[in-house]
């Protein structure tokens, strides 16, 4: 019975599979928990930002503010404008087996380059993560900067260190836009790769009535302390959103493989014991036709 | 009584009444009590201080703002840490 033998390898072999990738399953599962805890922990701040903004945000403030300075536009109208420069911050996690994760945002990055690119803006990547590092040192293209150090728990700190030499470069205007690529968090099922443009600010739009407020020392000063909180907030939000999406994607991309496990389980065990059962007739005929031959 | 929130990038520190908030601002302490008129301020480095309420509160901030409206007072600040 040489192929029940092998038979029984594999399935073995398949059974410690799924047992590694249920238990997969299972920790990214708590640390999606976690991460999703922190998506919305985030939440107040960036809305208090976003509100006090819009309330003190006029347009004829906004040609004072170097955060504030709108590109000019290109051909195509999103675009900064032919010979001016653009960094890109793409978000990547530093471990795999999360699926197709990795390689969206790495899609969406270079489409975002290529874009750039063929608008004729110079452009600079700065990497976070070792899966977008190692893709690009696969590739050959240069990068900026990259760092793997931030992990599983993005603090504010990590946004802020991204982006600060980047909104200096911009306020020096050696830069005229800056981008994040990263997941979206909508849910554990939809973490979809967008690219938003940080640099220069887009006025958040105030909501309700204009309030008459003190203004201390007044709305000239107050943005200038809140514009650039309101750039780094932006970056430690896609950080921690760009954790909870990859905890999902792992989850699902390991819940699909313990479910295939389980069906190709079923398969080889109806193929094992089929053999065996036929094996088994086999036998019986054997010895039936052997007594009969004996007592014929 | 004044609803008062202490809100730091990762998380929002502290939620609740007080009688009286004690701030950093920019240019020196500031005190606001009930009935204060719609306000926003930069803040600077300091001890915030919640009092009254559920017992008096202290933290460690640095920048961002202070905003009252209606009773409300929101501390919104890059770095905050309960002492």
């Amino acid at each position: 019975m040489a192929q029940g033998r092998e038979l029984k390898g594999r399935i073995k072999s398949i059974e410690g599979t799924r047992k590694i990738t249920r238990s997969m399953e299972m920790v990214a599962t708590s640390k999606l928990k976690r991460a999703q805890d922190r998506v919305v922990a985030a939440r107040p701040y960036a809305r208090a930002l976003e509100a006090v903004i819009a309330d003190l945000y006029s347009p004829e403030l906004a040609e004072r503010f170097p955060l504030l300075r709108q590109p000019e536009h290109g051909a195509q109208d999103d675009l900064p404008k032919s010979g001016s420069r653009a960094a890109v911050i793409l978000l990547t996690s530093n471990q795999g087996l999360a699926g197709a994760f990795n390689s969206n945002l790495i899609k969406e990055a270079r489409s975002l380059l290529a874009r750039l690119t063929a608008g004729g803006v110079q452009t600079e990547i700065h990497v976070v993560g070792r899966k977008g590092t190692g893709f690009f040192r696969y590739v050959g293209t240069p990068v900026a900067t990259s760092r793997v150090d931030i992990g599983d728990k993005p603090l504010a700190e990590h946004g802020s260190q991204l982006v600060d030499d980047l909104m200096t470069d911009f306020i020096d205007k050696k830069l005229d836009a800056v981008y994040v690529v990263y997941a979206k968090y909508n849910s554990p099922l939809s973490t979809p790769p967008v690219a938003e443009r940080v640099l220069p600010v887009t006025p958040p739009v105030r909501e309700g009535p204009v309030r008459d407020y003190l203004l201390f020392p007044n709305a000239e000063q107050i943005l200038t302390v809140l514009l650039p909180l309101y750039v780094r907030n932006a970056v430690y939000r896609a950080l921690v959103e760009t954790v909870a999406g990859e905890q999902g994607a792992r989850r699902t991309a390991m819940k699909a493989a313990t479910d295939n496990a389980g069906d190709i389980l079923n398969d080889l065990r109806r193929t094992y014991n089929r053999a065996r059962q036929a094996q088994i007739t086999q036998e019986i005929a054997e010895i039936v036709g052997g007594a009969e031959a004996l007592s014929g | 009584m004044l609803k008062v929130q202490v809100i730091s990038p990762e998380k929002v520190l502290f939620e609740g009444d007080a009688t009286s908030v004690v701030a950093p601002a920019f240019d020196g302490e500031l005190g606001i009590l009930t009935g204060h008129a719609p306000m926003i301020t930069a803040l600077g480095t300091g001890t915030l201080r919640v009092e009254g309420g559920a017992g008096n509160q202290r933290f460690n901030i640095a920048g961002g703002f202070l905003q009252v409206v209606d009773d409300q007072v929101r501390v919104v600040t890059e770095q905050a840490t309960a002492v």
